[in-house]
């Protein structure tokens, strides 16, 4: 059993979205019996150490074999297991394209697939470990329900949840270590149901994963300037909370904010989603554009790609201020 | 409390161990104290004295003893 408390929501937030969803996982097999993990030779980087110590029978090291990871997966979830399957978000979405294709979207196969430091966290090494289009891919699957949790604690709710549904998951990790708090208590974590984080009568910003924060920290800004940002937590991109997206229509403005290709995310997702609707505001879409980055580290290439609470709440002043 | 329950009970806390285990107690000497638990004593003790550690004394804090004299660079005394 998990408990919620300060001290474990300092600790997860400590140990990073990797570590907290490790965290999680210890409490799994208590309500899901038959839940296994197989990881892609990132045991200890998905946090898993102490589930490894506690269930050495549950822990399947595939090593660096995404692809197969995938087909074991698949496997066992068929034959009635809980399969939690972790790499980096890079290797585990575009790498395993056809067998995802296949097993989850398909077959609708009930595997957890876990993607860790989505976005631009481990962009230190490179755009080979940088993920910007994996839920544009994932989107276009049948079946998957996607998952972006926007702190540690909504990474422990989103691994949880996750385990309760019998659909395929994608469960998308963003943030490093030292990932700031948001969710300082517990709180209920509805699949596919956001959460409104500030009111706001002006602008809607919908952030997801890491963006949330940069998102209430941009609000904040704005408000200086005179501008009332409602935020949204969109912690799942699909299926995608509509009636809140309806809601937000109500607003001058809709921002989408995600650390992530602007095409094909979540933003994405809330235009399609408004697509034929006659009267809705104008929509800003915030996210990683063009050409990959260098490597660099996290803090760098979020401000490369202009996604710093400043840079939100400027390009948002700005287009306000065009608009109205 | 004084600052010495404080920090013994952060360790007792984060390990789950008796006050009389704490005193010599260094990284790695039981299961509990590996690079979780490591962690999990980092957040006890930053709530028990409401304090961020840098990270240099967080890799540094590797005993019961040498947390007490990291410690002092924060204004906690002993």
């Amino acid at each position: 059993m998990i408990d919620f408390t300060s001290t474990n929501i300092r600790l997860w937030s400590r140990l990073g979205s990797c570590g907290a969803f490790g965290q999680a996982a210890l409490s799994l097999p208590e309500t899901k019996e038959k839940t296994v993990i197989l990881t892609a030779d990132v045991c200890n980087f998905s946090g898993l150490d102490r589930f490894r110590a506690s269930y050495p029978d549950r822990v399947y090291n595939v090593g660096i074999a995404e692809q197969n990871m995938i087909g074991i997966a698949a496997g066992m979830a068929r034959e009635g297991f809980t399969p939690f399957a972790t790499t980096y978000a890079a290797f585990a979405t575009m790498r395993c394209a056809d067998q995802i294709k296949l097993c989850m979207g398909y077959m609708n196969l009930p595997v957890k697939l876990v993607g860790l430091s989505a976005g631009f966290s481990v962009g230190i090494l490179g755009p080979t470990h940088m993920s910007l289009e994996d839920v544009a891919f994932m989107r276009a699957l049948p079946n998957v329900v996607i998952l972006s949790p926007a702190d540690c604690t909504a990474t422990v709710k989103a691994a949880l949840a996750a385990a309760q549904l019998a659909a395929p998951v994608y469960l998308r990790l963003t943030g490093s270590m030292n990932n700031p708090i948001i969710y300082k208590e517990d709180f209920e974590f509805e699949v596919g149901k956001a959460i409104e984080l500030r009111a706001g009568d002006d602008i809607a910003i919908i952030a997801t994963g890491s963006m949330v924060l940069h998102a209430l920290k941009a609000a904040e800004l704005l408000e200086q300037e005179g501008l009332f940002a409602e935020v949204l937590d969109m912690h799942t991109v699909t299926p995608l909370d509509m009636e809140a997206v309806e809601k937000a229509c109500a607003k001058n403005l809709i921002v989408t904010v995600e650390e992530h290709s602007v095409i094909g995310g979540m933003g994405g997702a809330v235009a399609e989603a408004l697509a034929l609707k006659p009267s809705r505001p104008p929509h800003l879409l915030l996210g990683a554009r063009g050409a990959y980055p260098h490597a660099g580290d996290y803090p760098f290439l979020l401000e490369y790609s202009g996604l710093t609470a400043p840079q939100i709440a400027g390009r948002i002043f700005e287009t306000y201020k065009e608009l109205f | 409390m004084t600052n010495e329950e404080k920090y013994t009970k952060a360790f007792m806390q984060a390990f789950d161990i008796d006050a009389e285990n704490v005193r010599t107690l260094e990284f790695q000497a039981i299961p509990a104290w590996d690079s979780v638990g490591h962690m999990g004593l980092v957040a006890a003790l930053e709530e028990a004295f409401d304090i961020m550690l840098e990270p240099d004394d967080i890799v540094d804090m590797s005993s019961f003893a040498r947390g007490k004299e990291l410690l002092a660079k924060y204004g906690i005394t002993f």
